[in-house]
């Protein structure tokens, strides 16, 4: 039923026949999603509250494991394996694939150390370098003018919007090759959204990016694929422009111009 | 009377009684307060430092054995009370949660321990520690102390580390860390100041405890500082000065009580200034 295009570039993760079930839930809360995500490209997941798109993006660096009980079936594929197994390193995973929350979630310690955080669980301890690569990761995160008079300040002092950039800034510094943003923009004001949006533009040179939105202007503005989810099911997923202008689906359709949702 | 004017006159009612209510609590601490401090200043002194306890009459009388001992009582049962109450409060709040049966038991237990009056943990004591060890000891005080001490902790780091939000800890996990480093880098830290308040206020309430020390450390008119014999503390000094028909015990006993009130109050108000920046912040 679904209509999913086949993307030429290489992937950076594809989900295949891919089902989610919470703990104790009657009936699965994804179904069947084969879904490609592209390498060095922004993916954009679409679609009415409850349809899923959460759920999935925190399927692939498997933040579901944290609560008890919950079952995946199907395969993701990362490098060449499936993530989905028993014997895969959590650890090792999600450093290789970040995530950026909701709400901006500052460690209650200093800017530089929040940033230093993840380089340190990397066994990172010499000085010089822990300091180049949190710089480094400021400036990617086009933070560091703000913040480089005072990295020793409690980074919960700052405002939402360069919370939102220095977990960012956190996530990239260890190097990640795929970051899952969960609606990054949605407690933020219009001026920090733009600023995070040009942001996420910029990093897909270096990352693979996949974004759960809400606002379908945020999709269309800086994703080069959009996935639209209904239910639980993977409706459509094309090259952004298309899916817009021209949908597939019917029920996309509907979604985009407002008839739902 | 319109119903307005009576809506009116109900509500200054009702404030004039909550507001006498409040002035009668308050003036009651105050009387207490103030007799105390009346009381206590008088019989304070350099000698209630330098001496120890002596019979009625001598001028060189003090308190210096209680003090001691009273430190090494709170200070050790701090040292045993505090990291067991702050482990187990992490257990219950990161590895048990709110559905897990055990956890939910070991709560209401707590909860059941710490509304049990001290005088029956005193006993308890005394039963299994004092009776088969055939003297009052030190160890035994430390005990009872420890067995108050232990719940307060235990569910003020339970109830502050339920208020850090779950998405910081899933920030921490999502960079790669092992849960061990979640609970101790991230989420004790963001949950320190409510932790210190808990002990802060945990050892505010066993400094004031006679009950259990009346028969597990007893008393020592003297100083000592071998915890595995019976040890003076201010508490239980206090009371038996305070009951003495002599006027310079009575003198001892209210500076004891001073000392004590004095401690415990800056203990709490120590506390709420802990806490206090961090509400105006939000």
């Amino acid at each position: 039923m679904a209509t999913i295009i086949n993307i030429k570039e290489e992937k950076a993760l594809e989900t295949k026949k891919f089902e989610f079930t919470y703990a104790g839930a009657p009936e699965p809360s994804l179904k069947n999603i084969s879904m490609p995500i592209a390498k060095n490209k922004v993916t954009a997941l679409i679609g009415p509250s409850g349809c899923g798109k959460t759920t999935l993006l925190r399927s692939f660096n498997r933040m579901h494991d944290l609560y008890p009980g919950n079952n995946y079936g199907g395969e993701i594929l990362f490098e060449g394996r499936n993530i989905l197994t028993e014997k895969e390193d959590m650890i090792k995973l999600r450093t290789q694939i970040g995530m950026i929350f909701q709400k901006p979630t500052a460690f209650p310690m200093s800017i530089f150390n929040n940033v230093a955080y993840g380089l340190r669980l990397k066994g990172i301890k010499n000085k010089t370098e822990l300091a180049d690569r949190v710089e480094k990761a400021l400036k990617d995160a086009a933070i560091w003018k703000e913040t480089k008079a005072r990295l020793k300040d409690d980074a919960n002092g700052m405002s939402g919007g360069q919370q939102q950039r220095l977990c960012i800034a956190r996530a990239i510094a260890v190097e990640p090759e795929v970051l899952l943003f969960d609606e990054p923009t949605s407690a933020l004001d219009p001026i920090s959204t733009q600023g995070i949006e040009r942001l996420i533009i910029e990093l897909k040179e270096k990352v693979s990016i996949l974004i759960v939105t809400h606002n379908m202007q945020q999709a269309a503005r800086v994703s080069d694929y959009t996935g639209f989810m209904y239910l639980g099911d993977l409706i459509e997923l094309g090259k952004t422009e298309e899916l817009f202008v021209t949908p597939a689906e019917k029920l996309t359709e509907e979604y985009i111009t407002g008839k739902f949702g | 009377m319109s119903y307005t004017e009576k809506r009116i006159l109900i509500n200054k009612l009702v404030m004039v009684l909550s507001t006498l209510s409040a002035l009668i609590g308050m003036g009651f601490l105050l009387w207490i307060l103030s007799i105390l401090v009346i009381n206590g200043i008088d019989a304070i002194n350099w000698n209630i430092f330098i001496y120890e306890g002596a019979p009625p009459g001598y001028e060189e009388s003090g308190l210096k054995h209680a003090l001691i001992g009273q430190a090494l009582l709170i200070g050790v049962s701090t040292l045993i009370g505090v990291p067991l109450g702050i482990l187990a409060g992490t257990y219950l709040s990161e590895y048990g949660g709110l559905k897990s049966k055990l956890a939910n038991i070991i709560r209401d237990i707590s909860d059941i321990m710490m509304s049990a009056p001290s005088i029956v943990i005193g006993s308890f004591v005394y039963a299994v520690i004092v009776a088969p060890m055939g003297n009052f000891s030190g160890w035994a005080g430390i005990a009872a102390l420890s067995i108050i001490m232990v719940p307060i902790i235990l569910r003020t780091t339970d109830d502050m580390l339920q208020l850090v939000p779950s998405t910081l800890r899933e920030a921490a996990f999502a960079l790669g860390a092992p849960k061990y480093k979640v609970i101790l880098q991230v989420v004790l830290r963001g949950a320190k100041t409510g932790i210190l308040t808990g002990v802060l206020l945990g050892v505010a309430r066993v400094s004031g405890e006679t009950a259990p020390l009346l028969f597990t450390s007893f008393n020592d008119n003297f100083l000592n500082t071998d915890l595995s014999e019976p040890i003076a503390s201010l508490t239980v000094t206090m009371f038996n000065y305070a009951t003495s028909p002599y006027e310079d015990w009575q003198k001892l006993g209210w500076a004891a009580a001073f000392i004590l009130s004095m401690f415990i109050l800056t203990l709490n108000i120590l506390g709420r200034v802990i806490l206090a920046p961090k509400r105006n912040k939000k």
